[in-house]
């Protein structure tokens, strides 16, 4: 029935002038909840739907969406979509970039359907952690949980015979700890994220990490001492490179933003169309985009435009050699989308965005990359960050972070400033671990109205060498 | 649509439900995205939904009702999900109704708004005229309406329209500019006034340089100040207070700024946050949040006040409380003589980015963007960039010296979230540093 609105959507727009159309179909049922301080605050259960309808008419794009599901209303949006497009009158038309149709059905696999674990599990398995936070012993005031889970159904149609079918389950679990000793506090959180089933939360660990985020938090109240400042090496954990990788090589790289697209809103970029092949790294450094990869949060076949979904590098080599491009993006820069348009929900155009972005994983092990440091410093975590909007100057701040002195891993430093350059930063990697970690999740916002984004910020163990702290 | 936000409560309390709340939205909002001094796409909604929120034995349970046709069905799934959760003993009810509400009136000229496209050119206009080179943003009209009924007799409807325009303008690939205008009357807009904002301080910033780590008095145009008064606001929910999310805990009666600060959080004022009552039903009123720099009270909902044994100030959230529109009380200065009040210091016009080390301890960083001025005895003598404000945010309210007399309404994409009444203000001593090469 909704498939066949989707499909009427498509033909009725090209039967009314549009020289492309697509229609997008999602229901989106999620499931998610608050426990706070052992309390579960609040259930919300949604099963939202409709269609989004794109069209490019008069050389302009005109986008519409609705939860009504009648032929009437979807003939209506059909057509202000193509009186929206046509209405803008752009001078440069907007063209897509050559794409095959596709016919495709794909889902991801669960090993646990989501649709099959019951919400006293779910509740009782976040609780159950809460509470083996506060077998601790600790102090530990603030206990924050959310558990997200979505099951996203889509069926996309364009005018040129794609027909794609999808089934994405996905888990998330965010928590934010407050903890206390002699009067110093200390904060942490962390975000891991899953597609799958509800196998999520023991195939990421989570009960584990999360009373292991608690205990070394409590030791750097306990024993915490002043991060050194100057010149010096960082080893740094999968989370720390993962978001590297996110704020100062993936978005950057996003062509839209390259051509100004985003610029009131996320931004531009240091990278232009004419930077070509810049040397941004130390060889050692590729840095891809991979949506391909199974049961990370991003994991998709095909996106938002019907495109194949493949792995990008972004960085290779530590040159920038590649773009995340959509079908418009593409066209302009004279090139092939790579499969990177996604949107939040039916009612969003698909843009150019991120994946599972993460510096591609080499061969050794982190105990190797401390063994060789004479001093520096061991960040694992992080808690504040953030980065310009061109993508230049960018601020990792250490949560969990230890002092290595002549190869060791002495005691914890309190929050170790790595405040550097795009360039300083992935100039200084001398060593790539194999300890991919990629079910470290975040939301990643762009676009107007705002699309926050599953995106994987997970990554390998790296070392930086003589790089300023503080 | 009153019946069917009705039928919304009436449908829980069969499944044997109490403290229920249907609401129903009519979205009609309408966009037009612009970039490279062009339309890149119009946008427009059309969505009509039920919101159900209800207590099924102290389990508190919420969601979406997409299809309005099937109330019962999914109310039924709903309550059938509240018996698989447990209970929350901080939950105890919804204000008790009926209420009375102020009158609320939009501009039909807003609302029968087809096509923004001149509004657009006025504003892309605007910033090529002082100068800038390449522009981007959105323009917005939105319009919603919103149906409410709870469990506890209150019940009500109000429409929602106003207009928007964020417009970004370059002279240079380092060199930009920002500008909002928000109205709710077709008349009070001014895109073009915005554009020309946003053109004129990207043709002043040109040409910058490395800025310099240091302590500077900072001159905060209203954009970058919003974010600011976003910042405390937003941290002044009970929820955030009570989740280790805010650094206004235990500090109620307290010094949390200079004297010269009282923000108010106001949904009956004439902003783009305007409205009848909140999410329980409740109707909005003015509450100072801060009043010459004493914190006065957090936001609250009915659960939220009674965990800190006080009143509701009509701010639901359901879950957590919010600020519907923030008013910063504007000074006694002209923008002139703020900045003639700066010997050595800086003028920042808008900012992204802020995130916390510690949201209790309210250690924070924010990522200037747009013009970054030096000023020195009052006027520009450089031009900066790539500079980060480390500081406290309750530190930064504590050095406020001045605030300016005008006030202009911002509202911003990722850091201006609630629509906000904005003056210039003049902060002592606050802490830049700069990424290392």
């Amino acid at each position: 029935m909704t498939e066949d609105l989707v499909d009427f959507a498509v033909e009725h727009a090209r039967s009314k002038g549009a020289t492309y159309a697509e229609a997008r179909f999602e229901q989106q049922t999620n499931e998610d909840f608050v426990v706070r301080g052992g309390v579960v605050d609040a259930l919300d259960s949604t099963e939202s739907r409709g269609i989004g309808v794109r069209v490019l008419a008069g050389g302009s794009l005109g986008f519409t969406a609705t939860n009504l599901l009648t032929r009437s209303d979807v003939r209506e949006i059909t057509e202000r979509a193509i009186a929206l497009a046509r209405g803008a009158k752009r001078k440069k038309p907007v063209k897509f970039a050559q794409e095959p149709a596709v016919t495709a059905d794909w889902s991801v696999p669960e090993a646990r359907p989501l649709a099959d674990v019951s919400v006293e599990e779910r509740v009782e398995e976040i609780v159950g952690i809460d509470r083996d936070l506060v077998g601790l012993k600790y102090k530990i005031p603030g206990r924050f949980f959310t558990c997200y889970s979505n099951r996203i159904s889509k069926y996309f149609a364009n005018s040129e015979g794609s027909r794609i079918r999808s089934y994405s389950p996905r888990v998330r679990l965010y928590y934010h700890l407050t903890l206390i000793k002699g009067g110093d506090v200390e904060q942490c959180n962390e975000n891991y994220g899953w597609s799958g089933g509800w196998e999520a939360l023991e195939e990421v660990k989570a009960r584990e990490r999360v009373l292991e985020a608690a205990r070394t938090a409590i030791n750097a109240l306990e024993h915490g001492k002043k991060s050194p400042e100057g010149k010096t090496d960082l080893v740094a954990g999968p989370q720390v490179a993962g978001i590297a990788a996110h704020e100062s090589c993936g978005h950057p790289t996003e062509a839209d933003r390259i051509l100004g697209r985003e610029a009131s809103q996320a931004g531009k970029s240091f990278i232009t169309p004419d930077t070509g092949s810049m040397r941004i790294g130390s060889k050692v450094v590729n840095v891809v985009d991979d949506p391909t990869m199974e049961h990370a949060i991003a994991y998709y076949q095909y996106d938002d435009e019907g495109v194949k979904a493949r792995r990008r590098y972004l960085y290779r080599g530590g040159k920038v050699t590649e773009f995340l491009q959509n079908r418009e993006t593409a066209a302009v820069l004279g090139t092939r989308s790579n499969g990177a348009a996604r949107a939040t929900n039916y009612d969003r155009e698909a843009i150019v965005r991120m994946a599972n972005t993460f510096v591609e994983p080499k061969d050794y092990t982190p105990e190797e990359m401390i063994k060789d440091v004479k001093h520096g410093v061991y960040m694992k975590s992080f808690m504040e960050w953030n980065i310009d909007d061109k993508r230049w100057n960018g601020k990792y701040v250490g949560r969990e972070a230890y002092l290595i002195e002549d190869g060791e891993v002495k005691g914890p430093v309190r929050r170790t400033v790595v405040e550097l350059t795009t360039k300083a930063f992935w100039s200084a990697i001398d060593a790539v671990g194999k300890d991919l970690e990629l079910f470290h999740a975040g939301w990643c916002g762009k676009s107007d109205p705002g699309q926050a984004l599953d995106a994987a910020l997970g990554g390998p163990t790296i070392r930086l060498r003589n790089v300023y702290l503080r | 649509m009153d019946d069917l936000a009705e039928k919304i409560v009436t449908t829980a309390l069969g499944f044997g439900a109490k403290d229920v709340v249907g609401r129903v939205i009519v979205d009609r909002n309408y966009q037009i995205r612009f970039s490279q001094n062009e339309p890149a796409i119009a946008n427009e909604w059309r969505k009509t939904y039920g919101q159900a929120f209800l207590n099924y034995e102290g389990r508190i349970v919420g969601g979406e009702i997409s299809d309005l046709n099937q109330i019962p069905e999914t109310v039924g799934r709903l309550v059938k999900i509240a018996k698989g959760s447990q209970p929350n003993p901080e939950f105890v009810g919804l204000a008790k109704g009926p209420f009375k509400y102020r009158r609320l009136a939009s501009d039909p000229k807003v609302v029968k708004l087809m096509d923004g496209s001149e509004y657009v050119q006025a504003a892309i206009g605007g910033a090529l005229e002082e100068g800038a080179k390449e522009t981007a943003g959105s323009f917005w009209r939105y319009h919603e309406q919103h149906y409410l009924h709870t469990s506890n007799g209150a019940s009500g409807s109000e429409v929602n329209a106003g207009l928007y325009l964020s417009i970004r303008a370059h002279a240079g690939p380092e060199s930009s500019g920002h500008g909002v205008s928000c109205a709710n009357r077709k008349l009070a807009f001014d895109p073009e006034r915005a554009g020309h904002k946003a053109g004129r301080i990207a043709a002043l910033a040109k040409n910058p340089k490395l800025g310099t780590p240091g302590a500077y008095d900072v001159v905060f145009d209203p954009l970058i100040a919003g974010s600011l008064i976003d910042q405390l606001g937003g941290r002044a929910s009970a929820y955030s207070v009570a989740a280790g999310f805010s650094p206004l805990a235990g500090k109620l009666g307290k010094k949390v700024a200079s004297n010269q600060v009282t923000l108010v959080d106001d949904a009956t004022a004439d902003t783009l946050g305007c409205r009848r009552f909140d999410e329980e039903g409740v109707p909005v009123r003015r509450k100072a949040i801060v009043q010459n720099g004493v914190l006065k009270t957090y936001l609250h909902n009915t659960s939220t006040a009674k965990k800190f044994k006080t009143k509701t100030t009509a701010n639901a959230g359901l879950v957590a409380p919010s600020a519907h529109a923030l008013i910063l009380e504007p000074g006694d200065r002209t923008r002139d003589e703020l900045f003639q009040d700066v010997r050595d210091g800086l003028w920042l016009t808008n900012t992204w980015y802020t995130r916390y080390q510690s949201y209790v301890a309210g250690d924070f960083s924010t990522i200037p963007r747009d013009g970054i001025f030096r000023i020195k005895d009052g006027e520009v003598a450089e031009v900066w960039k790539d500079i980060r404000l480390t500081d406290n945010l309750l530190g930064v309210w504590k050095r406020v010296k001045g605030l300016s007399k005008k006030t202009e309404q911002v509202q911003w994409w990722g850091e201006v979230h609630v629509p906000t009444m904005a003056p210039y203000a003049l902060v002592a001593k606050v802490n830049v540093t700069r990424s290392a090469m």
